[in-house]
């Protein structure tokens, strides 16, 4: 009897809990672990259904274009369903993508969440394939990599391949980004440096500026003399940006100080092929110190550690900004496309890299001239796809031909761009405007940026693959403050501004890509997720500490915690593979 | 004692033809119970996972079983004590503050003698309720960022120097959780208790006025007495949400510098479960939630039932 009215009184009570999370789900949070992943997946599944019925609606009017879907974890803008250039695609090439980005989430949220979900997008891109691999997501390429022996031998080497190859032996995804056709025409500095806006090099008379301390120096100078815009806006030295996977703006800047190129987990010491770690170095902590420094002195925003990237984006764009630590692609495509809008390029608001280190006369390597080959990402097909054959085709198509990628990257020719007596393709200022409007991107440009994409010369061996590497767009593009500036310090590029060491890098590099893919499995993994956990919190208050030198104490005290000599363990066993 | 023996013994034996006579009531009933094991009981197989190394591929029966290894992790991690810690510190805050704010405004709002201000405040007051809290936190964060109208109204009247980003602070993450469930719950929440106070007998104040009670008097031996059932069910109910000390805003108000106050179970879940791709953990963690969470409530209604006539089962 009593055993029965317990029992009654336990069920009820699970009852009533489980009730009341589900009646307060919509305002209060969602409890139990079991309705935690279901609930967000909802949301996925909704996004991904929303999508499907696109895709139903849309291959019913153009008949026999194949439709895709596609989710890349990275934040974007969605092109409109009626794209033009997305049209002519489906036209001509029979497949039409339809792409969804983060919103919201994190890239491993995200990707989790479509793991507890079960159900894919046709095509995925994330940042935590190994993780896809493990549940038994992904359709093994091999064979149809095989199938084009063009594609397979131009896009990448053997060697190169077999970085794919994952324990199972297959090759599941592969990375679009960063193959160079024919003769390089690099010249963007699509890496991270200390970025400062050209305005403020104007005034100072275009000064050698080498080290942490002439940099701050300028910018201090600088706001002492200009402290607003021309229109009163109030300059702001130095942001940071700290937002989640983002925090490397803030966190990695000491492997360069110190003159190494971006491994960014970790350091490789050539010499004994020795893996080092940044995080306590003395270079590390120097920069630290003259971060804490700034923050004291009040040149660094006081949002730094508390703004969004979208509030960080918008900062950028108002031109105010005088320097930050970024990468190129994390900011540049999206601020200089809004200076050209406003009118802010003419006032010498662009940002040119500079190539700090520790020391003056010390060798810099922020730059990476080769082909970055990350293997950890890329551009893979799911097993919900319903026909991998043709969606592989796609993605050679658009490595492979010309054409396809002509249009993607410059748009359709006498609309987007022209082409002169000697077959070099050029634009107006009007085209080049258009481009740069985001309305336009919706409705007119289709770049499927996550699909293979080359640099370097096109086929026509004359061409740039990308407008932003045509030479003489390249220079027209600019305005005329970052053209004088270019001129004063005597270079073409960006990668000539920031003068980086040119030497190949080992075949490990870089060594995030291998640390991207730990999971919790192993101890190492476990005190990687802990280290990041511990940077996020720590280094932030580092730099707003108040006495320096207990400050970092404090964080050694708890960065050890973390157990650091695990991680770098199982990251000297990676290397070790190859000696 | 003599009538509950007689209710006893009157208790219809169960035969065919009652449970024929009964079939309505049996089917809808049915029904519900079918509902609740698919929809409460039958999810929570998948507790099994925390038990496990659980791994998408494999699935739950094939998953190798760890016993509590998953456990043992989590206690032993310092940030979990510390979610724990945050998960009742900030439930506790909320549960205190949302009540007595709706309590309150309950009663002031009953004070409100003309109908044409009363209405329009009690609409407007409940409608942050349905706002989302993405909107929410996105007010507050601009709000109270440094160049936000809280720092600009403290700084020209004076109370401080410098700008405060509250965001940057520990100290204050949890008043400002505690203040935006407040800002959006109190109007919705008063609602229940403006029903009850309505519906107490008028006479009662209107004896109480010839008695030559004033408007507080009235309050403090009417009204008050008047609500404490509704105001006990209530708080025995969100006593076992005190757990659900909310998701949403400390996740998207949270960042590094206050990670050590921001987290609560469900984020340390998302973060493990689903971020790192433990699922084993994320539902041990969320188990243990559950369990605490059931624990308190037998608790509460035990508490209640001892002390007063009111409780939930």
């Amino acid at each position: 009897m009593k055993l029965k009215k317990i029992t009654a009184l336990l069920l009820s009570s699970a009852l009533m809990v489980s009730m009341l999370a589900g009646c307060g789900g919509a305002a209060e949070a969602p409890a139990p672990a079991d309705t935690a992943p279901a609930d967000t997946t909802e949301a996925a599944d909704s996004g991904d259904d929303a999508a499907a019925a696109d895709t139903a609606e849309a291959s019913e009017s153009t008949g026999d274009v194949k439709e895709f879907t596609m989710f890349i974890t990275m934040p974007g803008s969605e092109i409109n369903d009626d794209n033009e250039i997305a049209q002519m695609i489906a036209d001509k090439w029979g497949v039409k993508v339809k792409e969804t980005w983060l919103t919201g989430q994190t890239a491993s949220e995200a990707t989790g969440t479509l793991i507890a979900g079960g159900e894919y997008p046709d095509f995925i891109d994330s940042d935590e394939m190994n993780l896809l691999v493990d549940a038994d997501a992904l359709v093994p390429l091999d064979d149809y990599i095989d199938k084009y022996p063009e594609f397979r031998d131009e896009w990448f080497t053997p060697e190169e391949w077999d970085k794919f190859r994952q324990p199972d032996g297959h090759i599941y995804w592969i990375n679009p980004f960063g193959n160079t056709m024919g003769e390089t025409k690099q010249t963007t500095h699509n890496d991270e440096a200390f970025w400062i806006q050209v305005r403020v090099l104007e005034w100072a008379g275009y000064p050698k500026i080498e080290t942490m301390d002439q940099y701050f120096d300028l910018l201090e100078r600088y706001i002492a003399e200009n402290p607003t815009m021309e229109d009163g806006t109030e300059n702001m030295a130095y942001t940071i940006l700290c937002e989640d996977w983002r925090y490397f703006c803030l966190e990695n800047a000491g492997q360069f100080l110190a003159g190494y190129p971006n491994d960014g987990s970790v350091i490789v010491n050539k010499s004994n092929m020795t893996i080092e770690d940044y995080n306590t170095s003395e270079d590390t902590i120097q920069y630290f110190k003259k971060l804490n420094e700034e923050y004291n002195k009040g040149f660094v925003d006081p949002e730094s550690f508390t703004q969004t990237y979208d509030e960080y984006i918008a900062k950028l764009s108002t031109g105010r900004v005088l320097g930050m630590v970024d990468q190129w692609w994390d900011f540049a495509y999206t601020v200089n496309d809004v200076f050209k809008q406003t009118g802010l390029d003419l006032k010498g608001c662009n940002y040119v890299p500079l190539g700090l280190t520790t020391k003056e006369g010390m060798e810099n390597r922020w730059h990476t001239y080769d082909d970055t080959v990350n293997q950890a990402s890329g551009i893979a097909i799911t097993t919900d796809c319903e026909d991998p054959e043709a969606a592989f085709k796609f993605i050679v198509d658009c490595a492979m031909d010309q054409e396809l990628h002509d249009l993607r990257w410059w748009g359709v020719k006498d609309v987007d761009y022209n082409v002169d007596d000697n077959g070099l393709y050029y634009r107006t200022d009007e085209q080049r405007q258009n481009w740069a409007d985001t309305s336009y991107q919706a409705a007119h440009r289709c770049q499927y940026s996550y699909f293979p994409q080359w640099h370097g010369t096109s086929r026509d061996g004359k061409n740039a693959n990308k407008p932003e590497e045509q030479p003489s767009e390249f220079m027209n593009d600019m305005a005329k403050p970052l053209k004088d500036c270019f001129d004063a310090y005597g270079i073409t590029t960006y990668p000539q501004m920031i003068g980086s060491v040119q030497e190949t890098n080992g075949p490990w590099f870089p060594m995030y890509s291998y640390s991207n893919n730990f999971t919790t499995e192993t101890p190492g993994g476990v005190a990687w997720a802990k280290m990041g956990e511990c940077k996020h919190e720590w280094l932030p208050k580092v730099v707003m500490a108040k006495d320096f030198d207990k400050g970092w104490g404090e964080y050694m005290d708890a960065y050890e915690a973390c157990k650091p000599e695990d991680f770098l363990a199982e990251m000297q066993e990676i290397l070790d593979t190859f000696k | 004692m003599a009538r509950v023996k007689t209710e006893k013994t009157r208790k219809i034996p169960i035969t065919m033809k009652e449970m024929k006579k009964q079939s309505f009531l049996m089917i809808v009933s049915f029904c519900m119970v079918v509902y609740g094991i698919i929809f409460y009981y039958w999810p929570l197989t998948g507790w099994i996972m925390a038990f496990q190394n659980y791994k998408p591929k494999k699935g739950l029966l094939g998953s190798k079983f760890v016993g509590l290894d998953k456990f043992r992790f989590l206690f032993e991690d310092d940030v979990f004590i510390k979610v724990i810690r945050n998960t009742f510190a900030m439930g506790v805050i909320n549960l205190v503050s949302t009540t007595i704010m709706a309590v309150l405004f309950a009663i002031i709002l009953n004070e409100v003698r003309r109908t044409w201000i009363k209405k329009p405040i009690q609409t407007i007051s409940y409608l942050p309720h349905f706002l989302s809290w993405i909107v929410v936190t996105g007010i507050l964060h601009v709000s109270l960022s440094p160049t936000g109208i809280v720092n600009d109204v403290l700084m020209r009247m004076g109370f401080i120097k410098q700008a405060i980003n509250f965001f940057a602070h520990p100290k204050y993450f949890w008043w400002i959780v505690a203040f935006a469930n407040c800002w959006k719950e109190t109007g919705f929440n008063a609602i229940i208790y403006f029903a009850a106070i309505t519906g107490i007998d008028p006479s009662l104040y209107e004896a109480a006025s010839i008695d030559g009670a004033d408007r507080l008097q009235k309050i403090r031996y009417i009204t008050l007495p008047g609500i404490k059932p509704t105001f006990l069910i209530l708080l025995l109910m969100n006593v076992g949400n005190v757990l659900n000390a909310g998701f949403e805003v400390q996740y998207l108000l949270g960042n590094g510098l206050v990670q050590s106050v921001s987290q609560t179970i469900d984020i340390y879940v998302l973060k493990w479960g689903i971020s790192q791709n433990d699922y084993s953990l994320g539902t041990a963690a969320g188990l243990f939630k559950s369990v605490v969470s059931i624990l308190l409530i037998v608790l509460a209604n035990g508490l209640a039932k001892r002390y007063s006539e009111e409780r939930l089962f």
